[in-house]
């Protein structure tokens, strides 16, 4: 600023002074701002732009290249003959599954496809042990179409078996259906394999020859018909019950508690 | 309230005075006003400043227009201002995205809730231009979706595209916003996490096409009878209107066969299940319209409470870590363009395409940077 004038300003006019210091400060912090702004405003340098190659243009009858369009991907992504780049410029890198962008400010490239991933991630979350996977997958130990499943739920009531009539394979949404007969009408369920309400699959029987079929729907005419799987229910508790020993030892402890009960009554009266 | 008078015009009050020997009203009345007093010695002087009298109005007041045509008349309720009010409330804060279909799937809750849910895909969505009231008339902001090979796309798009610095894009679309604080640097990428998890929003996408379809599957008309007497007319319409009392005419607006579907269908309110930025989805509940590989738009529902304001600063934020130099790109783009426009009018860029270097006025002294 110029600092003439106010010299020249009479001494004993502070008020008029200090305006002017006042004014002086307001211009002195805005070109200051502005200083800054210029700096961030610089020319934008080259580099800023993204990769680019030339699209041509050419005359379909007389082959001439008629105009040219710069175009912001990288050359592997351009179809037809290869345009001849800038001297500057990198050769053209064909690396196979490299993001169409590359270092294109960071631009993220997506899978094609994200339903298998996504029900990658969500069978994880839901099935950590990999278990009801392995029950349901294309293996010689799964279960399969034609054996009996019983199903049990988390909040408890009574588990539901029948025959499996199919197997839906869906990701996350995998569905078995079974068929059973409760008394005398035949009852089919669906359910959600991966599923917490689903707490526990069990394998109840296997089928003595794989079925020939995806479905079996003809399991529910009156001549293919399975009807109840209790009783298969019934003797695949058996074999469980002898196979497992805590059952019984919990059972003879209870006896003996009663019988003590039952005694010491005895001696009271 | 009288004004309060200044110490000089009391004291020339008391002085006697000798021009004015009117009544002594008159008198006063003159006198108050110090202008008029032919007594100042210099009657030039300023008299601009507080000790020559003021004024009770306000310090900048202007006097009211009373001889416009709308002085005292409410503000108008149409024309592009009131529209714009109007629609205020129903305009999204932010702008939307464009998105594909890829199909529907379960999310599985962790309390055993089974929730149907549809995948839809972000691909390499970007902001490609910003719409504003003062040169277009509305607040908007154009989203490109995908990639489009460059034989695919038309000269005046290529260029385009050219000046934007952003590689040509499958498919364009405008999300409207409420006011300018909804607009976007240009260039950048909207992730899935534009959304959170929770939060409403409107998709939008075209029904599946059924093609020609008769009255029955169209509009669930009944038919006809099979029997008694019917002849060849059982998927018919029968009757279009009335006889002579009904005016002996179809009635504007008639439903009748034609084409079905392949009309935009808003889902309003879907509950966002999942956003994941490496998949690239937006997983929102329920189902959306149109077939799997559909382009959808999905943006913040109109009918819900925005996002809150610390979730839209922070996804803001985010667009600028990500994107810093968005500005500067843009505006060497838009330099390149105007540089290659020029030499395309001029009909040099075949020159320029076989030298490899671009040399603009500004640049002459150092052509190899300029192509980059």
């Amino acid at each position: 600023m110029n600092a003439t004038p106010l010299s020249r300003r009479p001494l004993g006019c502070l008020k008029t002074s200090l305006r002017h210091v006042r004014q002086q400060k307001v211009l002195f912090s805005r070109s200051m701002a502005t200083a800054v702004a210029a700096k961030a405003q610089q020319k934008p340098s080259p580099d800023a732009l993204p990769d680019h190659n030339f699209f041509r243009l050419t005359d379909q009858k007389t082959k001439k290249l008629r105009s040219a369009f710069a175009v912001y991907t990288p050359p592997t992504a351009l179809r037809g003959p290869p345009t001849p780049t800038s001297k500057n410029s990198k050769p053209d890198k064909v690396v196979p599954n490299a993001p169409i962008h590359g270092r294109v400010s960071g631009l993220v490239v997506v899978p094609s496809d994200p339903m298998p991933l996504l029900h990658a991630a969500q069978i994880k979350k839901m099935d950590p042990t990999g278990a009801r996977t392995a029950l349901f997958a294309k293996t010689r130990n799964a279960a399969r179409v034609g054996d009996v499943l019983m199903v049990t739920h988390r909040r408890g009531g009574e588990p539901f078996a029948g025959v499996c009539l199919s197997i839906r394979r869906a990701g996350i949404d995998t569905a078995i259906l079974l068929r059973n007969h409760l008394s005398k009408i035949g009852v089919e369920m669906w359910y959600k394999i991966y599923n917490r309400n689903v707490a526990g699959i069990e394998i109840i029987k296997r089928r003595a020859r794989r079925a020939r079929r995806a479905r079996l729907t003809y399991m529910r005419q009156p001549k293919h018909d399975m009807g109840s799987v209790a009783d298969l229910v019934h003797a695949w508790k058996k074999t469980r019950k002898v196979l497992t020993t805590r059952g019984a030892a919990k059972a003879g402890a209870k006896a003996a508690a009663a019988k003590a009960a039952a005694a010491a009554a005895k001696g009271k009266k | 309230m009288a004004p309060r008078l200044p110490a000089g015009c009391w004291r020339q009050l008391q002085q006697p005075s000798s021009l004015l020997n009117a009544s002594p009203k008159l008198q006063t009345t003159t006198l108050l006003r110090p202008s008029a007093t032919p007594s100042a010695p210099f009657s030039h002087t300023a008299r601009r400043s507080v000790k020559y009298g003021w004024s009770t109005l306000p310090k900048h007041a202007r006097p009211t227009r009373f001889n416009q045509v709308t002085a005292g008349l409410p503000s108008p309720t149409t024309g592009p201002a009131a529209a714009i009010k109007r629609r205020d409330h129903t305009t999204p804060l932010r702008t939307g995205v464009l998105a594909v279909k890829k199909g529907m799937t379960a999310y599985m809750g962790k309390t055993g809730a089974r929730i149907p849910c549809t995948v839809l895909q972000l691909d390499r969505v970007q902001t490609i231009a910003n719409k504003t009231r003062a040169k277009n008339g509305y607040w908007a902001v154009q989203v490109g979706l995908g990639d489009r090979r460059p034989d695919n796309v038309g000269a005046p798009m290529l260029g385009y595209y050219e000046a934007k610095g952003v590689a040509p894009k499958q498919i364009l679309a405008e999300f409207p916003v409420r006011s300018a604080a909804g607009l976007l640097p240009v260039g950048v990428q909207l992730l899935p996490d534009w959304f959170h998890i929770g939060q409403w929003v409107d998709v939008r996408a075209n029904s599946r096409g059924m093609g020609f379809a008769g009255g029955m599957k169209r509009h669930g008309f009944k038919g006809q009878e099979a029997s008694h007497g019917n002849s060849k007319n059982h998927r018919t319409i029968g009757t279009v209107g009335p006889s002579q009392g009904g005016g002996s005419r179809v009635y504007p607006g008639k439903k009748m066969p034609g084409r079905m579907g392949n009309q935009r269908v808003t889902m309003q309110n879907l509950p966002v299940l999942m956003v994941d930025n490496e998949l690239g989805i937006v997983v929102v509940k329920g189902c959306v319209a149109g077939p799997k590989g559909c382009i959808v738009k999905i943006q913040d529902a109109v009918k819900k409470p925005p996002p809150p304001q610390a979730f839209i600063e922070r996804t803001r934020k985010v667009l600028d870590t990500r994107f810093p130099d968005a500005e500067e790109v843009l505006e060497a783009a838009r330099k390149k363009h105007m540089e290659l426009k020029k030499a395309r009018q001029e009909g040099r860029i075949e020159l320029l395409l076989t030298e490899g270097v671009v040399v603009a006025e500004s640049d002459r002294a150092a052509p190899a940077e300029v192509l980059a």
